[in-house]
């Protein structure tokens, strides 16, 4: 329950959540990696509060608006995905390749 | 008046020149007849300009006309008639008519007389200019027309060579005249001949050695004589005219006029007078072996100009402008003569003109009285003239007057082997066809004057200072015992016609060749020299920068191009595949990105926290 | 006992993380997420943050169900019936994020980290109101701002036709 601990364990859910956000190529699959990256965030925002400045509410308004930047991007992140797959039919990264250099 | 006396035959002459010369430049038959039309009016045009130039010379003879302009700003000159100039004009203006008389029967072209009035013109000039610049003019263009006359039958290379060896000779005293010019402007600000004597020390001295070089290179003198006897090559109108009053009369012209400078200097006159009279003796031998008519002629018109630069060293104007006179009347009707018998006879060698004189007889009268005036037979003209020479001579030294009694009595005997010689009875005597008006006129009036010129009275005439030398009046003694000396000699040379004939006199003392082996050879062997450095240093310079150059740029081109062209090859293929490079993370894949923020992110993060 | 629940509850959140990558039904990996979130949510719950670990507990519920629809709405082999994987650039990714959890492991043990200061309040969940509508309350006006925004935005995208395509027939 140190604070050690509660970064850890943050880290390595960042790091599986950076794997699947690098690795996936279906845009959902994505998100679900970007997901887990803010869990991570969850996480270590929560042992900050807890094992560093419990007086103050800053780490759980912190931990609050994680929560809803997660929401937000989810919903942006659908809404991209259906305006993709309806425009092109696809939904996976490697084929929405517009940015090419 | 005077610009009349001087511009009327330059500017006839040119015109029958350029009349000449329509045909060369406008090869139509309107044009080819004005040719052919021009030499047929040519000698008429020719003798009516003489004549009106001879009405012209003795009316500025009597007006005594001064012309004063600046050629040079601020140097003021002009052109002006003294008794010295009235004199020569008078000469000239004579002689130039009787040869255009003479040549008007020989059927000479506009050229010719064109030639001979720009010759006579330039010689007036020379003769009445009274500053360097005007007379150096005039002597370019009498030299230049020398040039031309000489060469007049141009399709004959060898008499074109005599001609630019006349040219070229007395182009290389004429430097002397020039370099005379130079030092007056030096010595004394000003170019006039009567100032020259004013000029200072060193300056004098150095225009008087210009000036004398220039008179006996014009005047024909040793060493420069050989291009006189060249000049033969030319017709004999032409040296008729060349040999009496003008080009080689205006060296001693020349020296008379400037006696006062020779005088002012101190040695000047006394080289003059001992060259002249060496001159006089020497070139009298060589005249005296002679095989050839117009040779004999020629040196003796060197050896009687050196008489005549005797007079001017020895202080007699008098005697050597008289002298001038009657040898120009003297030797313009030798050579006329002769010319008339090389028309007739198609020869001038001596052996091939035996009997000459029998055959034409007109002819041989007035040679004969020409060649006992040359020989000074009393009382004809040259006794009367070279004595006045003699006793200022023999004022000066005795043995000056002794060179130039031997010299007189060389002249003697000379004239009288050519009469012998011409009057000897040949074997065929046919007879030889009348002579026509055209060429009995200007003979015998020359013979006249041949006669009597020596009845002039000089002194008066010339304005003689009476404290001149030979200021005494005709030497009486001096006189009698020359003309009894050239009376022996006529006689001896009479019967004894037989003269050694050794090669040095042959050969006009081979000064040609010592010219060619001392000038001539030495300054193409410089020139050569000079080509070759010019070639191979100067030349070979600019060919080794260029080649030099070329190398470098080979080199350039195969190194420091290469690696430079290489580096930039380089830089731009580093371009590129930097370009390519930088091309390749940009997959347009998502993952991608993330993947590359993800890493430079954390290359941030250990930055700043190596940093912090 | 705490730390036991901690440690579980860690072991788990991450296992069933990495098992949201590594099965090859769509479905499986959208209840392995869920399975995580429940387990962080747990975790913040016993840091005795209560109303945030319900929060976060409930929210994902309701995130992953929506999830699940989407799944089967674009995805091959929603059922797991048909496995597949779809992954690329398995190793950078796996590369990358080894690098990243290491610094960040090295970071965490190597950093000295502030001492705690204070203690935690009786209810966190007051607290956290307090703070949400006083001293935080222009953080809470962005939040919603965005939330708006981000409606309007999702609409916008999602629409089959936009406004002015109405006379168009597709």
């Amino acid at each position: 329950m140190s604070l050690q601990a509660f970064l850890l364990l943050a880290a390595a859910l960042f790091s599986v959540g950076l794997f699947g956000a690098l690795s996936q190529q279906s845009v959902v699959m994505l998100l679900m990696g970007l997901e887990l990256m803010i869990n991570g965030l969850l996480v270590a925002a929560g042992g900050f509060w807890l094992r560093v400045s419990p007086s103050g509410a800053d780490g759980q308004v912190l931990v609050l608006v994680a929560i809803t930047v997660m929401a937000l991007e989810m919903a942006m992140g659908f809404a991209v995905v259906t305006a993709l797959f309806r425009a092109r039919d696809v939904d996976v990264t490697d084929d929405a390749g517009d940015l090419k250099g | 008046m005077i610009f009349a006396l001087c511009g009327t035959p330059l500017l006839a002459g040119t015109l029958l020149l350029l009349a000449a010369h329509l045909p060369a430049s406008r090869l139509s038959a309107g044009h080819l007849l004005a040719g052919h039309r021009a030499d047929r009016v040519a000698p008429v045009a020719g003798v009516a300009t003489a004549l009106l130039v001879l009405g012209l010379a003795v009316t500025v003879a009597v007006t005594r006309p001064v012309a004063r302009f600046a050629l040079l700003p601020g140097r003021p000159g002009g052109l002006a008639v003294d008794a010295l100039s009235a004199v020569l004009a008078l000469t000239v203006a004579s002689v130039l008519l009787a040869v255009l008389l003479h040549a008007a029967g020989e059927r000479y072209g506009a050229r010719f007389t064109g030639l001979m009035l720009v010759f006579a013109g330039a010689m007036l000039v020379t003769v009445t200019a009274s500053d360097l610049v005007l007379l150096l003019m005039g002597w370019e263009v009498m030299g230049a027309m020398s040039y031309a006359l000489i060469g007049y039958r141009w399709r004959d290379a060898d008499r074109v060579r005599a001609a630019d060896l006349a040219f070229l000779t007395t182009r290389a005293a004429d430097v002397g005249l020039y370099v005379a010019a130079g030092f007056a402007l030096a010595g004394t600000r000003s170019l006039g001949l009567g100032d020259l004597a004013a000029a200072g020390s060193p300056w004098r001295d150095l225009v008087a050695a210009g000036v004398v070089l220039a008179a006996m290179g014009k005047s024909a003198q040793p060493p420069f004589s050989f291009w006189l006897s060249k000049a033969m090559a030319g017709p004999s109108q032409v040296s008729a005219l060349l040999h009496s009053a003008t080009m080689v009369a205006a060296g001693a012209y020349l020296l008379l006029r400037l006696n006062p400078l020779l005088d002012a200097t101190g040695w000047a006159d006394t080289f003059v007078a001992w060259a002249g009279a060496l001159t006089a003796l020497v070139l009298g031998g060589v005249a005296l072996v002679q095989d050839d008519l117009k040779q004999l002629l020629a040196a003796s018109t060197c050896a009687q100009l050196g008489f005549m630069m005797l007079g001017a060293g020895a202080g007699t104007v008098v005697g050597g402008a008289s002298l001038l006179v009657a040898h120009a009347a003297v030797k313009s009707l030798l050579f006329l003569c002769a010319g008339s018998w090389l028309t007739a006879l198609g020869t001038q060698r001596l052996a091939g003109l035996e009997g000459a004189a029998r055959r034409r007889r007109l002819t041989g009268l007035t040679f004969s009285a020409g060649a006992l005036a040359l020989a000074g037979l009393p009382p004809l003209s040259i006794w009367i003239t070279k004595d006045t020479v003699l006793v200022a001579a023999g004022e000066r030294s005795s043995a000056l007057f002794a060179v130039a009694l031997a010299a007189s009595a060389l002249s003697a005997a000379y004239a009288a082997r050519a009469l012998r010689i011409v009057w000897r009875p040949a074997s065929a005597v046919g007879r030889g066809t009348g002579a026509g008006a055209l060429e009995w006129l200007p003979l015998t009036a020359l013979a006249v004057a041949a006669c009597v010129l020596g009845a002039v009275p000089w002194r008066r005439v010339l304005d003689a200072p009476p404290a001149a030398p030979g200021a005494g009046g005709p030497d009486v003694r001096g006189l009698a015992v020359s003309g009894l000396l050239a009376i022996l000699v006529i006689v001896i040379a009479w019967t004894r016609p037989r003269v050694p004939q050794p090669g040095w006199a042959l050969g006009w003392l081979y000064l040609q060749r010592a010219a060619e082996a001392g000038v001539v050879r030495p300054v193409f062997g410089l020139a050569r020299a000079l080509a070759w450095f010019d070639d191979h240093v100067v030349d070979g310079a600019v060919r080794g920068a260029a080649r030099g150059g070329l190398r470098t740029a080979r080199l350039a081109a195969r190194g420091v191009e290469l690696r430079v062209d290489g580096l930039v090859g380089a830089v731009a293929h580093a371009t590129r595949a930097l370009a390519a490079l930088a091309r390749r993370p940009q997959t347009g894949q998502l993952h991608m990105y993330l993947a590359q923020a993800a890493v430079v992110l954390a290359v941030l993060v250990a930055v700043a926290v190596l940093a912090g | 006992m705490e730390t036991v629940a901690f440690w579980i509850l860690g072991v788990a959140a991450v296992g069933t993380g990495a098992a949201v990558f590594a099965v090859d039904s769509m479905a499986r990996a959208t209840f392995a997420l869920l399975a995580s979130f429940l387990c962080t949510g747990g975790e913040l719950l016993l840091a005795g943050l209560h109303y945030l670990g319900v929060l976060v507990i409930l929210m994902m519920i309701m995130e992953m169900l929506v999830m699940a629809v989407f799944m089967v709405m674009y995805m091959m082999n929603p059922a797991g019936l048909m496995p597949m994987t779809m992954l690329h650039n398995t190793r950078g990714a796996l590369a990358i994020a080894g690098a990243a959890f290491a610094a960040m492991t090295a970071g965490i043990l190597t950093v000295p980290w502030p001492e705690r200061r204070g203690r935690p309040p009786r209810d966190p969940a007051f607290a956290l109101g307090e703070a949400v509508m006083g001293p935080a309350m222009l953080v809470m006006i962005v939040i919603g701002l965005a939330i708006l925004v981000t409606m309007i935005a999702t609409v916008v995208l999602a629409t089959d036709r936009g406004r002015y395509d109405r006379d168009r027939a597709r």
